[in-house]
């Protein structure tokens, strides 16, 4: 809908507007009644809400198409201004455990090493190569791109695995409170799991392999029986629990369009 | 963006959906009394917030990993009930999130709640923390955090991925009492084994209503249950045809 501007002036001089006309919106908005105020965010919300079903049940390409990108494009805006947001909070959190020396101290100076170098670094990694007008050279592009590559997939990347990993573990314990046999319901979570469990290793598979593979004992096979189980059981359950919760969305959703929602419409009690 | 495709029965059975919801909050608009079950997780969240007041240790609520959507909004609506009634005894609630549009949100959401609630002093926008982008690295904080503020009450309500699990263990080995909700199928099983409450499919949209007892939020919550009974008595008449209707009858019906 909107063409880029060639014009680099006009584009900075549309810049700057946008931002006056946000900063005034957003003053006149904290300065309203609180009443002003929740009329205003539910109207937007109602006529937002509206446009995304309106826009996909119109049929093929019509008016409202046009606004599509544009209005991403502003989702994408306002969320990058939030990202400012998120860093002011960690900054403050962890700055006053450094200001105020508490026994929390290091894990915010951890903090601040972390973000200060990755950023750097990742800064660096990304523009240096366009970032002033006597390239680089390639020694120093190399430095660059390996202190990243030490920074991401040296640190980051394990750090996130190893913490997935104790996941491993979690899965052990729960289970073994979740397998407790204390009613007939746990029993027979316990039974179904010993069928899934020893159909998925090949001892278990030949625990029973001397049944026959067609008439009615095929079923007592552990690998039929555990099929059966997450087939017919298990997945039945699952879907009807999606169903159900499927259709829940579509009230909530219905609800937070109009604004019946309370617990979350902001500007006040009025 | 495909656009809808009104050669199938789908768009059309959306709106009777939307209608039948609709139906049912002008219903409750004009009168008509409605019934919700007990939802016993839900009844427990005083309990954990009394719990943890008693301990003087403070509680964490966790709204899921997603972003701005229908589960994040309903999980924020609840954090907003539980600071209403933290406020009522002046306890505190620790919220880490993992989106920056929710942690705006967040703030203003328990700002006002704690206003309501008689104790507008007791809120401390520190305790609604942005930890991370990133999923594993969200929850190693929050791991931490649990395991440093020592918390006695864990609220897990919104849309969870893999790290459901090591959330809800740390803070079984720490002994917080745990209440959770999910509409994500695949984590609810976890939940289970590892807190004290949950709710599990269209039970966590029904949540605010059961809270509130706002007669339009029941009346929304009376039009899903009336959508769920049509849509499931199409599944089976459907399947009936599809096992003893004659090939002839089905192709009539365009099943």
């Amino acid at each position: 809908m909107f063409e880029p501007l060639q014009n680099p002036m006009v584009n900075y001089i549309l810049v700057v507007g946008a931002l006056i006309i946000s900063v005034v919106i957003l003053i006149a908005l904290h300065s309203s009644p609180p009443y002003v105020r929740r009329w205003v965010i539910a109207g937007v919300t109602f006529l937002v809400g509206l446009y995304v079903p309106l826009e996909f049940y119109i049929p093929r390409h019509n008016f409202l198409t046009v606004w599509r990108d544009p209005l991403s494009d502003l989702v994408r805006v306002l969320a990058g201004f939030t990202i400012g947001l998120g860093i002011v909070n960690l900054v403050i959190v962890h700055g006053r455990h450094i200001l105020q020396r508490t026994a929390n101290f290091p894990f915010s100076l951890a903090f601040f090493v972390g973000f200060i170098s990755m950023a750097f670094v990742g800064f660096l990694h990304h523009y240096k190569p366009d970032l002033w007008a006597q390239k680089p050279s390639e020694g120093e592009l190399a430095f660059w791109s390996a202190a990243y590559k030490v920074f991401f997939e040296g640190l980051l990347l394990p750090l996130t695995s190893t913490v997935f990993s104790l996941l491993a573990f979690f899965i052990v314990s729960a289970a073994y409170r979740a397998f407790r046999i204390r009613t007939l319901e746990a029993g027979l979570l316990m039974a179904a799991a010993i069928i899934v469990m020893l159909a998925n290793v090949p001892v278990g598979t030949w625990l029973t392999s001397w049944l026959p593979q067609e008439g009615w004992l095929k079923w007592l096979r552990l690998e039929n029986a555990a099929l059966w189980l997450t087939t017919q059981i298990n997945a039945p359950a699952m879907r009807g629990i999606l169903f159900g919760a499927a259709v829940g969305g579509l009230g909530a959703a219905l609800r937070i369009l109009l604004s019946l929602e309370r617990s979350f419409s902001f500007g006040g009690q009025g | 963006m495909e656009h809808a495709d009104w050669g199938t029965i789908y768009p059309y059975l959306v709106w009777i959906l939307v209608a039948i919801i609709g139906l049912g909050i002008a219903l409750a608009s004009a009168g008509k009394k409605l019934h919700i079950r007990r939802l016993p997780a839900i009844d427990a969240i005083e309990e954990a917030v009394g719990r943890a007041t008693e301990m003087g240790r403070p509680m964490m609520f966790v709204p899921g990993l997603a972003g701005v959507d229908v589960p994040t909004f309903q999980a924020i609506a609840i954090a907003g009930h539980v600071a209403r009634l933290a406020a009522r005894y002046r306890s505190r609630i620790i919220m880490p999130v993992t989106d920056t549009v929710i942690l705006t949100m967040a703030e203003q959401v328990l700002r006002e709640a704690y206003a309501e609630g008689g104790a507008p002093d007791a809120f401390n926008p520190e305790d609604i923390r942005f930890l991370s982008g990133d999923q594993f690295a969200f929850a190693s904080g929050v791991v931490g955090l649990m395991n440093r503020e020592r918390v006695a009450a864990n609220f897990f309500f919104g849309s969870f991925a893999a790290e459901s699990l090591i959330l809800a263990e740390t803070g079984q080995a720490l002994g917080a009492i745990q209440i959770a909700g999910t509409p994500s199928t695949l984590q609810i099983p976890f939940f289970i084994a590892a807190c004290d409450f949950t709710v599990i499919g269209e039970e966590y949209y029904a949540v605010t209503a059961y809270l509130t007892r706002e007669p339009i939020l029941l009346g929304s919550v009376w039009g899903q249950d009336v959508c769920r009974i049509l849509l499931a008595s199409l599944i089976f008449a459907t399947t009936m045809a599809q096992k003893f209707l004659p090939p002839v009858v089905l192709k009539f019906l365009g099943l």
